[in-house]
Formats: structure tokens, sequence, C-alpha cells
């Protein structure tokens, strides 16, 4: 292990006036893998989210997240709570879905995609200066962001929804097409926020899916907060438990699956159980 | 059941409601003309007030109310029977034009280009000035200002209700720099427009977390500020009283007058106010045109995709790698660009300027352009504006009514209410405007309009 | 210090008045999330409604009971305003409730135009001066340089407003309507599903807002005697400030809003130049909504991601 990991999570905690939502989580998502974030209702973890991504400033700690160069070493790091929200996502190119989806939904599909590609575009333009007077090389750049577009669209079988507004898909396929928005991004790191849920059990599977090849074709690790177990221990490699803010376990899926603090505190237990819960990770 | 929708009986129980609800509404009719309809206060030679009954006044509006109501619940009751409803327009128009609106705007801009010949012909050397003058360059104003407004309320979703303060800093910049520095029409144009441009960066820059209402307040007040700033720093805009004497444009280098070396003279015609009239169409046209051409450009760009982006989302967007304020900021400036532009025009136009022109009125009268026109649409605007601007000022023409209200009927005094009642009955009657479809900005097999409800009005 | 005294005596005055227009902003924005454009016009049409009433009762009355007269006056244009005010709801704003959010806006400007080119029409153009009314005035403190005073006038519109708040206050806070009203501001759907009628609640919130605002438009006749048709929309902008101020939503916050509007504009006219007081009175609007939007006393707005 000579390369740091894509992203370090350091201490971090996040305070709400008197609320604690996020007490001093310590984590890492390594390049490649599938980090899965499960807790309780309330334990924290689209917080933990809203940090990462910058819409949140984190009262306390820090994340790094390592860049790698093609060569395989460390490249550039960024310290994420130092960045502006939009700056995350296009420099140190992490990329987030919303639990409740956020499409713009009276823009058609193909527009989605093409916002995503909102900065290298807003550069081949010259700034809007030179696309206004029509130089530069912007059609042609265009007719790319256009076929990328196309790729992802492809991937989620929703080329031939791609001039339909994006209010008018199906809950599924929003889910996808947020997901596919995201990726439009070329992200390092992709935050999905509960992608499964309200899903059909085919459509999760579908998601599976495609959330692997994401990760086996275009090497972007993933990050997921998820309530569905299924997919969960599915696809996940290292799961990390929250509850009440505090990291409660952190290992493979079938580690935190035998975990008893986990069981504890997923399914409740004996009032003396929680004691002894309790008084093991030293409350 | 069907049949029975036409029987007598219930065909009186119709009528009988529909009476009801009229005198309900003739009832409060009379109870809001009671104090300010029913006396007009007059001051006397004495300089005190005095109330002069009018009943009859009471008496007409009550009445007219009543008779309106009363077929309104009739037109109502007949729509609810499913009954074929009589449409302003025949099914399918606003599709029709949208279908072929290459063809319409190759149309429109041909009307455009030829009317000052269309006016000259149909109503003669002396009559076509009125025309030119205050249909022609008019609207023509207001199109531009309702496209420049467009480009922040429209597309970026940026509720500016004080867009007239770029229509000042325009109108001034060229008033001031023209009289003080002798600088030609050609080369102020330019810097009012960005001129006009730095204050919406300036006013930009601090409003641009607040979202809807509240932005419009802010915009509002900024926009009051300048004008009072106007009216109470003499020294700078002389007040009140306002600057005269605005250096007029020139027909590169030629100016309009009576003179040897005017442009009458200079090309062997007889001279005429006329040709000024019809250069200044021309350059309004021009600037209004280049407007509809950027604004078009603009939202095929990344940056226009942004703008409607930020629009429907603004958190996702900031998710995607948007930055928000630099967007919002070029369309507040771009915006006011367009107003600075429209500005100094008005400024050349007019040879006199005072912050009268920059009331909040103003203010109101683009925005309504713009959302009546439909938000986002370049048609709405023209139509909007074509019909309020144009509608108000045809009230001037109606000189006719006064032989049967009597001489002391001026239709122009009613040029504001009927514009503010319109306003309302627009809204109620298409709230989303009056093309509220949004064509997409990129197609993948085709191009399909998208419903007005699936489309965010933005919220910041 | 006696400047400062009689400065403060004219501020609350004119505070109490932007108070009052404050109130139907406020009131109206918490239950429907809209600025009530028109407000200021319906003010100033109330203005008029009291001029027209003040004529006809103190001719019918006599110039002796001046104040039997202002109190007649004063429950008439709360009545006729009122009408106005609900009628313009049920026009103009009722049928655009659940449409695109900018409609009511939009609507609600027209509005403002229509009202004050109405007023224009039917009762002219130019300003209409009252017959002078309580002129006298109490001396307060009895200085050879500035001697302080209360003149009538402030003690009837200091002591109404204060009256009329209280009974304001009641209403809202102690009987069934206040809650109505209160449960319509937290949630429309929920207060539907429970039984309350929404759309007649939202109508007395506007009868309410306007019956403030004809107390408003009587005092404001009593304390300048004169009143044109384009007096809606300063004063109304300035309501608008004091219940920003104050924090949107927020009743004592709206009248607290108006007496330190009031008293800012007062002090800044002594102590300054009169030239800029509407400058610094938008400027403060302006300050207000960019760094502290929820107000002295309004709730923080969170942003949910």
């Amino acid at each position: 292990m000579t390369t740091k990991p894509l992203l370090q999570v350091e201490h971090v905690t996040m305070r709400f006036g008197g609320l604690t939502a996020v007490n001093d989580l310590s984590f890492e998502a390594r390049k490649g893998d599938i980090t899965a974030l499960i807790g309780p209702n309330g334990a924290g973890k689209t917080t933990v989210f809203n940090c990462i991504t910058g819409f949140y400033k984190p009262t306390e700690g820090m994340m790094t997240l390592t860049q790698e160069n093609p060569d395989g070493s460390s490249g550039d790091s960024y310290l994420l709570e130092r960045m502006p929200d939009f700056r995350i996502a296009w420099k140190a190119k992490v990329a987030r879905t919303f639990q409740n989806i956020r499409l713009f939904g009276g823009m058609t599909v193909l527009e989605n995609l093409l916002v995503a590609q909102h900065n290298p575009l807003m550069i081949a333009s010259g700034f809007t200066f030179l696309g206004v007077l029509g130089i530069g090389g912007y059609k042609a750049r265009e007719k790319e962001a256009i076929e990328k577009a196309k790729f992802w669209l492809e991937k989620i079988n929703l080329v031939h929804r791609a001039d339909d507004p994006a209010a008018d898909l199906p809950y599924g396929d929003q889910r996808r097409l947020e997901i596919a928005r995201a990726m439009c991004t070329d992200p390092v790191l992709l935050c999905l926020d509960e992608p499964a849920a309200g899903l059909n059990p085919r459509e999760s599977l579908d998601l599976n899916n495609l959330l692997l090849s994401i990760r086996k074709d275009h090497g972007t690790a993933l990050l997921l907060i998820e309530h569905d177990m299924s997919v969960v221990m599915e696809i996940s490699d290292h799961v990390v438990v929250l509850d009440y803010g505090t990291k409660i376990a952190d290992g493979t899926p079938a580690e935190v699956q035998a975990d008893p603090k986990v069981i504890a505190a997923y399914l409740g237990v004996d009032d003396e159980e929680v004691e002894a819960v309790e008084a093991e990770v030293g409350l | 059941m069907a049949m029975d929708a036409s029987t007598p009986a219930k065909r009186q129980a119709d009528m009988t409601r529909a009476l009801k609800e009229a005198a309900f509404a003739a009832l409060i009719t009379f109870g809001l003309c009671i104090p300010i309809i029913a006396w007009g206060t007059r001051q006397n030679l004495d300089n005190q007030l005095v109330l002069d009954p009018r009943w009859d006044a009471v008496a007409w509006a009550v009445a007219i109310v009543f008779v309106g109501r009363f077929l309104m619940a009739l037109r109502q009751q007949k729509r609810s029977e499913g009954k074929s409803v009589v449409r302003l327009l025949p099914h399918g128009t606003i599709g029709f034009f949208q279908r072929n609106s290459k063809l319409f705007s190759l149309f429109g801009l041909g009307f455009l280009l030829t009317f000052p010949i269309i006016a000259i012909n149909l109503a003669g050397w002396g009559g076509a000035l009125k025309w030119i003058d205050n249909f022609g360059v008019q609207i023509l104003i207001y199109v531009m200002l309702g496209w420049g407004l467009n480009i922040v309320v429209g597309l970026a979703g940026l509720l500016d209700l004080g867009y007239v303060a770029f229509y000042a800093v325009g109108a001034y910049s060229y008033a001031l720099l023209a009289k003080n520095f002798g600088l030609s029409f050609w080369i102020l144009l330019p810097m009012a427009g960005i001129l006009a441009a730095f204050w919406g960066m300036i006013l930009g820059f601090p409003v641009l977390r607040l979202r809807g209402d509240y932005l419009a307040i802010v915009t509002l007040a900024f926009g009051e500020i300048i004008r009072l700033v106007l009216i109470n720093w003499t020294d700078f805009s002389n007040g009140y009283a306002g600057i005269s004497g605005i250096p007029r444009p020139t027909f590169f280098g030629i100016p309009f007058t009576a003179g040897d070396d005017g442009f009458a003279a200079v090309f062997g015609l007889e001279f005429s106010p006329l040709y000024r009239t019809i250069f200044l169409y021309y350059v309004i046209l021009m600037l209004a045109l280049l407007t509809a051409y950027v604004s078009l450009r603009l939202r095929r760009l990344p940056v226009g995709r942004a703008w409607e982006a930020l629009r429907e989302d603004e958190i996702a967007c900031r998710s995607l790698g948007i930055n928000t304020t630099n967007t919002k900021l070029t369309a507040f400036s771009i915006g006011a660009m367009f107003g600075g532009f429209a500005g100094s025009f008005f400024a050349a136009r007019q040879g006199f300027i005072s912050p009268e022109s920059f009331v909040f009125m103003e203010s109101a009268i683009i925005l309504a352009i713009v959302v009546l026109g439909g938000m986002g649409s370049l048609w709405g605007c023209a139509i909007a504006a074509i019909a309020m601007i144009g509608g108000t000022e045809l009230l001037r023409e109606l000189d006719w009514l006064k032989q049967i209200f009597g001489p002391d009927f001026d239709p122009t005094k009613y040029r504001m209410l009927i514009f503010g009642f319109a306003m309302v009955v627009i809204m109620i009657w298409k709230p989303r405007g009056l093309i509220s479809t949004r064509e997409p900005t990129a197609f993948l097999k085709e191009k399909k309009a998208i419903s007005a409800d699936m489309v965010q009005e933005g919220h910041g | 210090m006696e400047v400062f005294v009689q400065q403060l005596i004219n501020g609350l005055t004119l505070g109490s008045i932007y108070g009052l227009i404050a109130i139907g902003y406020t009131m109206v924005f918490g239950i429907i999330g809209m600025v009530n454009f028109a407000h200021g016009d319906v003010f100033m049409l109330s203005a008029f409604i009291a001029l027209i009433f003040f004529m006809l009762i103190s001719a019918w009355l006599g110039a002796g009971l001046i104040v039997l007269s202002l109190f007649f006056v004063l429950i008439l244009a709360m009545f006729f305003t009122s009408l106005w005010n609900w009628t313009i709801e049920r026009v103009a704003y009722r049928p655009l409730r659940g449409s695109f959010r900018l409609a009511p806006l939009i609507s609600a400007i027209g509005m403002s135009i229509f009202l004050m080119n109405f007023v224009q029409v039917v009762q002219g153009p130019r300003n209409k001066p009252t017959p002078p009314m309580l002129n006298k005035s109490i001396l307060l403190i009895d200085s050879a340089t500035y001697p302080v005073s209360i003149s009538y006038k402030q003690i009837v519109i200091i002591v109404t407003t204060i009256v009329l708040l209280a009974a304001f206050w009641y209403l809202v806070q102690k009987t069934p309507l206040g809650r109505a009203q209160r449960a319509c501001e937290q949630d429309r759907k929920m207060a539907s599903l429970l039984g309350i009628d929404v759309d007649r609640t939202i109508s007395i919130t506007f009868v309410m807002g306007a019956a403030l605002a004809a107390v408003a438009g009587v005092m404001y006749l009593v304390l300048y005697g004169v009143v044109s048709f384009h007096d809606g929309f300063v004063p109304g902008v300035k309501a608008f400030t004091a219940a920003v101020l104050g924090g949107i939503g927020s009743l004592p916050g709206a009248v607290l809003g108006g007496l330190l509007i009031g008293l800012i504009e007062v002090m800044w006219s002594a102590y300054f130049t009169i030239d800029y007081k509407d400058v610094a009175a938008f400027c403060i609007l302006a300050v207000v909504l960019v760094f502290m939007p929820s107000g002295i006393l309004g709730r923080p707005e969170v942003e949910k991601v």
C-alpha cells in the first residue's frame, strides 16, 4: 500500500447548534472500491455526504482527496473542507446524487447530461466570448459532449427518452439518469445517496450492475449510503456503520454483518445489552 | 342524463343562479363604489376641498358588473355542461406557429425592415412620423428591454424588479459623456453598455444569495436608490430638471439638420424630420435584433444551459461543478448591458432625460412584458410588448370616443389603468404567459417542445 | 436633547403608521408566501375613503365634534377598505393560488398599478388637502431654544394604534380564527384536511390586513392632512422594509420594525439631510435583506440539501 487512499476522512465533527450530527468520524475510501455508509435513520450519513461534497463545512476535522496520476502514483491532493462545493465537483472530481432526486425537470434528458459537462464546455466556448461570436472549436466540442451523453444514455437504457423532459421519466429512470449525470462530470469519487430507494427488485438489480460496471470500466470509486442491505452486502467492498453520528463498525460486509454493535444498532437489544454495548463503544 | 341539461326547468335554475351571482357581484361593486366613486373630491376656487356626488357613475359601474358577471356565469355553466366553448384562437394555433417559427421569424423580420416604407405609403409623409416613432421605435425599445430582462428573469430565473436602473445608467452615461466630452453615439453606445454591465455586477453581487420575492424587493430597492440619487445629486445629474440638449446621433458623422451639411442636403433630398426618425428606427431595430441574436446564441452555449439549470435547481448545479455566483453575475451583467444599450439609445432619441423616465413603473412594465410573454420566449416577449405598449399607445388614437362620452373624455387617462388590469387578467388567463412551452437547446433525434408544467420558475 | 425627544415623538408617530401597514404585508406573506405588492396602494385608497367620509361626516356633525367624527371615519374606512381588499384577493389572487409562483406577484403588481391609476382617474391627480383638524398641542418641555411638544394628532395616532393593536393581538392569539390562521401558515394542506376553510381564512387575513391599513390611512390623513394617488408606493415600500426588518411572518416584528423605520427616518432627516431620507430607507431594506434576511424576530431559514 504505497499509494494514499483516495478519500481520507479524519476526525470530522459536524455540529448544528447543540446537535452533534457527526462525531469524530474517520474512515477511508480506496480507489476502485465501493464503500458503503450505513446506519439507522438519523445516523448522520447524509450529513457526512454534505460535508464531503462541500454543502456543509464540518465544524472540525479534515477530509483529503488524493487523485491518482495515470502512472499510478499519487497525484494532486485536495483538502475538501477548505473548498467551495462547486470546486469540489470540478477540481477534486467528486460527484454526487441526492436522496430526493434533483434533476433539471424542465430540461430534456440530454440537456441534463450536457449541463453536467458545463466546465469543459465553458472552456471550449472561450468562456462564452468566443462562443457568442461563433469562433473557436465549440461546435465540435459540443458534438463530443453529445456523444458522451449518448454513451451514458445507452448504458442506462434511456436513449429513446433523450429528448423528453427529465420530469417525465418514471422514478427508477430518474434515479439512473441522476447517476449518469453525475458520471458525465468524470468523477474519481461518486457519492450516491440512497440510490436504490424506491426501486423495485428488478430495477434494484439493474442498479447493482450499473454500479459494478462504473467501478470496473471507469475506475471510479463509489461511496454510497444505502438502506437496502441486499445492495450493500452484494456489491460493496467496505462498509462503514454509523449510529448517532459515531462510527461503530468498519470492515468488509461479512465482518460488519457479524458485529454485535451493528446488530444492536439495527435491531435494538435489551436494556442490559445496550449497556454492555455502550460500555464497549465507550459512551 | 345529458338530455336533462337542456330542459326548461334546468335552464330556469341556471338562469336564477347566474342572476344571483350577478346580483352579488353588483352588490359588492356598489359597496366598492360608495365612497370612492360616489363622491369626487375637487378643490374649489378658495382652495377648499368640496365633494361632487356622482351617483350616475356608480349606477353605470354596478350595471356593467351585473351584466358582465351574468354573462360570465352563463358561459361558465355552458362550459361545465361540456358544450363547445368559444376559443380565442383555433386549436393548435400556437403549435402551428411554433412548428413554423423560422418562417414566421423571416416574415416578421421582413415586415420590420420595410415598416417605415409601409408606414410612409399608408400614412403619407406627415402621418408616418407618428407611426414610426410612437409605434415602431417605442415598441422596439420595450421589445429590446424585454429581451434583455428575459435573460435575467426568463432564463436564469432571477426576479429583477430594478431593471430600469440599468436603463437609467445607460441613458445618463450617454447623456453626460456626450455633453461633457462630445463623444459620438457610436463610441458611447458600447461604453454605456459596459458601464451598465459593470453596475449590474456591483448590484448583483450582494444580492446573489437571496431568493425569489426577496431578490425582487432588493432589486426594486436598488432601482429606487439609483433614481433617488439621480434626483438628489444635482451637481452630477441636474436633479429633477434632468439633462436637456443631449447631442443627437448622426448618420456616420452627418447630422440630421436642415443645414447645408445636414443629411438631406448631402444626399440631395428635401429636408424632413422623418429621416432622423427612420434612422433611429433602424438603429433600435438593429439593437433589438442584436439582443435577440445574442440571447439565442447564449441559450445554446454552456452558460445559457447553466442559467436554465440554475432556474431549475441551484443545489444540483453546484453539485455538478457550476460556479453559481459567476453564472448569476453573468446573467445580471449581460441583461444589464442590453438595458444600458437601450438606455443610451433612449437618451439619444429623446434629447432630454430626467429621473421621471426611470421610475419603478417602467421596471414593472418591462417585467410584465417578460412574464406575460412567457418566460424565456423571445416571441412571447415581442407579442406582449406589442400588445401592451402598442395597445396603450393605440388609446391615443381613440379620439372618436369623445363623440360618445363627451368632450371631456380622454382615453389616454385610462392607459395605465387598463395596463394594470390587463396584467391581472392575463395572469389569471395564462399564468405561465402567452407562450409557455420551452424549446430544448440540444436534441438527439427530434426537438420536442416542453410543456410549462415541467419547467421550474426559479426561486432566486 | 430637546431635539432628540421631539424627534422621538415624531418618529414613534410615523412608526406606528408604518407598523400598521407592515402587519398587512407580514400576515399575507406568512399565510400565502407572497409579497402583496398592492398593499401600499390599498393603504392609499383607504386614505381617500377616509377623506371622503371625513368630509361627509364633519359636514353633518359640525366641526366641533372632530374626535367623534374621526371615530366614525375610522370604522367606515376600515369596513370599506376591507371590502376592497377582500374583492382584490377574490379577483386577482385566489384564481392563482397553487399556480406558477411568479403569477400572484405579477398579478399584485398589476393590481397596484390598477389601484393607483383608478384613484387618479376617479379622484383626479392633484393633492387633496383636508380641512385643518386637531391643531392644538401640549408643551412637554418648555425650552427657549427648542420647545418640545406633542400634538393632539400625535396623541390620537399613538393611542389609537396601541388600542387597535391590542385588540388585533387578542384576535390573532386567543381566538379560533387566529389559530386557524397560524395553522394555515404552517401547512395549508394539512390545515384543510383538518377541516379548516383555508380560502376563508386567507380572505379574513386580507380583510384584517386591509382594516389595519385603513387605520394607518386615517392616521396618515390626520398627520399630514393631505393625500394624493401616488402616496401608496413609498409608504408601502417602507412598511415592507419594516416587516422584513422585524422578521417577516412575525406580527410583533412588524410593529417593532415599523417603529424602527419611523425613528430612523425621522432621525435621519433631523440630523443628516432630508433629501436622502428615502435612500436611507431603501438602503436599510437592502442591507437587512442581504445580511439578516430573517429579520430581528423572524425564524431563520435553513437550506436543505
